[in-house]
């Protein structure tokens, strides 16, 4: 089948080049693979960039604060959330992904900082979903909706959804409805924050349209396939959209759980309808939304510093423990695959955002810094042994990667040499390879 | 193949107990309903099959769960349609990390480019002309479902070499039913007056049964059902309808019938059946098996066209 596409296309261009190019041997399209890291300090209000197989390709941005970064529109953009320091910042990356049916086009330039951002009281949670980045203003009562095919364009284009009562929490858009979070309106001392009770579907606009779906201390949201996943107290809250409305079931812990834990942190699948949640400190669950058993617990040896879903093998996640250990986590048979020591112990005693390495998944690499060393690591996915280090100035923390694999219309388009090979690759590794990128 | 006879003879001969080849059925997943009923036609008993995209179901755009890359690992064959019909597939595929053989069975078959597919880029003020994908929905002619047939033989064969001349005889009388079929539907349309032949569905999955037998369908949708149509692609179908007279409008069982009934009603027509494009119907509906399903199309589309309901 590959040979008979790569025929057609050949040919298609051949006979497309007669009529709309002068000389088809002018357009060489190259096979691409570019993974682009920033990464954000954690004391220096900055983000470094660069490529991951050639880091001398780096660049830095000043920001107001500490920055947790997010990819979105399937990492043509990254947006970095300072929670401490009341600013957004957003950056083209340079890179940009768009699929083809059979491949995927690949462009690359420079990553660029958008000149414009947003301030507003505590800007927390993001979650990219359907086109929009939804930032949650914590201590504002809104989120902010940014139009991420703008932004990877280089443009700040945004409107708001008001909340009944600022809090902690998040909003995400389901078909034509949104649900939010909503805390409780018992009064709070001081500047304390509300308790969280629960998920609401409202319309665009921010009025009711259903009831509160009860989710106790609500902490942690993700979308896989036909589903939002939310962490409650009481279980796992899940949201899809039906003939008539949203439809929610709560998924409750089963009694073979360990007791008195919950899941707070949610990871989606890009590829197959499922999830991966912390349950308490030094335990996972992998989480089906349609098929039972729901849950299927993993017990890890040590708490849990990160983790992260492989968008490249769907099967497998990572995740990193205290003692400096990176676990790959089988999501279809719920075990630790391999383990391998990659970084000196980072205890998880003490605030959680203490100076902790985060992850992130380039192809077939998994990406995380060391910031105590001062290194960005790269480890294999196949031997989790590292493969690399780039070093980083500062202490490097919070990290995304972009890009993937596509063809490049451009690389080599001097090239008078290989204009038929450029069309002759078959595209296996063609399809969305960004982690952050929700299924649409 | 020399592996699976190796197999089979280092079971039968070193292990009585083990049972392999003999006893135990082969292990087929089929991607999505119609080719599963061709698994089944051909496979009979001899095959415990997995279909993951089932009846009504959209493959398009299909969510997998875990349970299907699971089966995908216990399988020991895989039947695909391939041309992406199946979106998922590749990567559930890769996911499940299977050994099994993965066969698209579109893979000799003539496939069409899709109509209107494609994207230019335009790199130094020229425009460079990038190829679209192919219309994946083959099976929509018998002629092609009969490659389908022959290669899922052919797959078994490889896969259960001590079972392949069941196979092929099981794959011949099907295939002479399929030949039977193929004369049914060309006797069908080839009645109908050329000027009733200009149909209208949802998403753009008969061409071949356009090209086939000779009829026209339009539609709001391209040939995957991912992307909505925009008001302008319905104006423009609106416009289209009248210019080529469309005799009728037909729903799909795999999508629901909110905009054919808003095209319906703009262009004055009632909406004629419900056809079975990508997707067979449960048990008990009126396209349980790939014969049923495109004889109660065939059924639908004449008589709604030659206006004699
Ligand atoms: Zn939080
Ligand atoms: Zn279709």
């Amino acid at each position: 089948m590959l040979k008979q596409l790569a025929y057609s296309t050949a040919l298609a261009l051949v006979l497309a080049g007669g009529a709309y190019a002068q000389d088809d041997h002018d357009h060489d399209a190259e096979d691409v693979t570019l993974y682009r890291v920033f990464v954000g300090d954690h004391a220096e209000p900055s983000v470094t960039a660069f490529d991951l197989g050639e880091p001398d390709n780096r660049w830095t941005f000043e920001t107001t604060g500490q920055n947790k970064l997010y990819s979105v529109e399937n990492g043509a953009a990254v947006v970095a959330v300072q929670s401490f320091d009341d600013a957004v910042n957003f950056f083209t990356s340079g890179v940009s992904l768009h699929a083809h049916g059979d491949h995927s086009d690949i462009a690359v330039t420079d990553p660029t900082a958008i000149e414009e951002t947003l301030t507003g009281p505590r800007p927390f949670h993001l979650i990219d979903h359907d086109g929009k980045a939804v930032i949650n203003f914590d201590r504002g009562g809104y989120v902010e909706i940014v139009d991420t095919h703008a932004l990877s364009e280089g443009e700040l284009v945004t409107s708001q959804l008001q909340q009944a009562r600022a809090h902690h929490g998040y909003a995400a858009p389901i078909g034509d409805l949104w649900v939010t979070s909503v805390a409780s309106d018992e009064p709070v001392e001081g500047d304390a924050a509300p308790a969280r009770i629960g998920l609401q579907p409202i319309n665009a606009d921010g009025s009711p349209a259903g009831d509160v779906e009860t989710c106790t201390a609500i902490h942690g949201e993700a979308f896989s396939g036909a589903y939002l996943a939310t962490g409650c107290q009481e279980g796992v809250l899940t949201v899809t959209e039906g003939a008539d409305g949203l439809e929610f079931e709560m998924l409750e812990y089963p009694e073979d759980l360990p007791a008195g834990q919950s899941t707070g942190t949610l990871l989606g699948s890009k590829v197959m309808q499922v999830f991966l949640g912390n349950y308490g400190g030094d335990g996972l669950v992998v989480i089906d939304p349609v098929d039972e058993p729901h849950f299927r617990y993993i017990e890890l040896p040590f708490r849990r510093v990160d983790f992260a879903l492989d968008p490249t093998n769907a099967r497998f996640g990572y995740v990193l423990t205290e003692d400096g250990s990176l676990h790959q986590i089988d999501m279809l048979a719920a075990e630790v695959a391999q383990s391998a020591s990659v970084t000196e112990p980072y205890s998880m005693d003490g605030d959680w955002n203490d100076p902790r390495p985060r992850l992130a998944m380039a192809g077939d690499e998994i990406v995380l810094s060391d910031p105590n060393a001062g290194l960005v690591r790269r480890v294999s996915t196949e031997t989790l042994e590292e493969v690399g280090t780039v070093e980083v100035e500062g202490m490097p923390y919070n990290i995304v990667v972009v890009g993937g694999s596509g063809v490049d219309h451009e690389a080599g388009s001097d090239d008078h040499d290989h204009a038929e090979e450029g069309h002759d690759h078959d595209h296996e590794d063609d399809h969305d390879t960004d982690e952050d990128h929700d299924h649409e | 193949m020399i592996r699976s006879l190796i197999t089979a003879l280092f079971c039968s001969v070193i292990s009585f107990n083990a049972a392999h080849a003999q006893d135990e059925k082969l292990r087929v997943v089929a991607s999505f309903s119609i080719i599963g009923d061709f698994a089944t036609q051909v496979g009979g008993d001899r095959i415990d099959l997995r279909i993951l995209v089932g009846p009504n179901s959209d493959a398009h755009v299909y969510e997998p769960r875990p349970a299907n890359a699971m089966a995908l690992a216990e399988a020991d064959v895989v039947l695909t349609n391939g041309l992406q019909f199946e979106g998922f597939m590749d990567r559930l595929i890769a996911a499940s990390a299977t050994e099994a053989d993965v066969v698209a069975l579109t893979e000799n078959v003539a496939a069409r480019e899709e109509p209107g597919g494609g994207h230019y880029h335009f790199i130094d003020g020229e425009a460079i002309f990038h190829a679209g994908g192919l219309d994946p929905h083959t099976w929509q002619s018998v002629v092609n479902a009969k490659i389908y047939v022959e290669n899922i033989r052919d797959a078994f064969c490889e896969a259960d070499a001590i079972n392949c001349a069941a196979y092929e005889a099981n794959a011949e009388a099907y295939l002479a039913e399929l030949d039977a079929l193929d004369a049914e539907i060309r006797a069908s349309v080839g009645g109908l007056p050329e000027d009733r032949r200009v149909g209208v569905v949802a998403h753009n999955a008969f061409g071949y049964y356009e090209a086939e037998y000779g009829l026209r369908f339009l539609s709001p949708q391209g040939v995957s059902t991912e992307s909505e149509a925009s008001a302008a692609d319905v104006a423009g179908l609106i416009e289209q309808m009248r210019e080529a007279d469309a005799g009728a409008i037909f729903a799909e069982n795999i999508s629901d019938t909110r905009l054919l009934e808003q095209i319906a009603s703009e262009a004055g027509l009632e909406i004629s059946g419900v056809l079975y494009s990508d997707a067979l119907s449960e048990p008990d509906g009126p396209a349980p098996t790939y014969i049923a399903m495109m004889r109660h199309n065939t059924r639908t589309i004449t008589s709604a066209l030659a206006g004699d309901q």
